[in-house]
């Protein structure tokens, strides 16, 4: 009795961690959305520029004077970067989601067992 | 996630614990989407006031007037525009590019219309999300009406 006690404790508060690891996983998904975002909003305006306009880019407090080329091999790195990290970050959603739901099932089972063994010492009682 | 879009789904059929966690998950939703509605709406505030920074503060006009500079918000040096043609406008990601004033309006004007499509498809959103969870709230009170008082405690629990 006592053990499925000890072992559901145990697996809710595996299950509870999961779940936090998986909020902060989404979280850091929604992060990296809105950066690709925003430089996919660059790449774009980018696109849309002369070659002989003037970019800057904000390094520090100062501005400095930047190749369009240059900047926008900079924005497609980074995209590429992001790009790679939202799968990274997908593939360990994806993994966390399927503990949990193996966890739950395995909770649920000892949740059973435990009242089985309720009902079996109450009926002994 | 499994909410009910497009097809009906009876929501009778489900317990009113899952009610509840469904009504729990729709205000959740509801709450990050109003919050990202008030959001756009701040961010075309902030470009609307872009463009008529230009219209009215860079302008032939203006050129061999003295303006004053905030150095802070409550400390103010007079200057003078070199160019009052061009301005630097930040294109996001730490990125600036040198325009013209037209150019540059027509910039927060696009940026202006694009918040705007976003900020209709939210709006269709939030409606949507609002009227399922009306009908799961409709459900839960019907449950507790017909439930005797003993169950409704344990219910709104």
């Amino acid at each position: 009795m006592a053990d499925t006690q000890q072992r559901l404790q145990g697996l809710s508060e595996q299950f509870q961690k999961l779940q936090t690891d998986l909020q902060n996983n989404i979280q850091s998904r929604q992060k990296l959305e809105s950066q690709q975002q925003e430089n996919k909003g660059v790449q774009k305006e980018f696109a849309s520029l002369d070659d002989n306009s003037t970019i800057y880019k904000l390094v520090g407090p100062v501005l400095l004077k930047q190749d369009k080329a240059e900047a926008i091999l900079g924005v497609d790195g980074r995209l590429e970067l992001i790009g790679n990290q939202i799968k990274e970050v997908e593939k360990q959603i994806k993994e966390a989601q399927d503990k949990s739901e193996e966890l739950k099932a395995q909770i649920i089972q000892a949740q059973t067992e435990a009242q089985e063994h309720g009902a079996q010492a109450q009926v002994a009682a | 996630m499994a909410s009910p879009k497009g097809q009906q789904v009876d929501l009778t059929s489900f317990s009113t614990q899952q009610l509840s966690q469904f009504k729990k998950q729709l205000d959740d939703e509801l709450e990050h989407l109003t919050n990202s509605y008030t959001q756009l709406r701040a961010a075309q505030a902030k470009f609307r006031e872009c463009i008529r920074s230009i219209a009215t503060g860079v302008s032939s006009k203006i050129d061999g007037k003295t303006i004053l500079v905030p150095l802070t918000t409550s400390l103010y040096v007079p200057g003078k525009l070199a160019d009052t043609e061009n301005v630097i406008v930040d294109v996001g990601t730490g990125f600036y590019v040198e325009k013209s004033t037209k150019d540059a309006t027509k910039f927060y004007e696009a940026k202006v219309k694009e918040l705007e499509i976003n900020i209709k498809d939210l709006e269709a959103i939030v409606k949507q999300k609002s009227s399922n969870l009306s009908m799961v709230e409709d459900v839960l009170r019907q449950r507790v009406l017909s439930a005797g008082n003993a169950s409704a405690a344990t219910t709104t629990a």
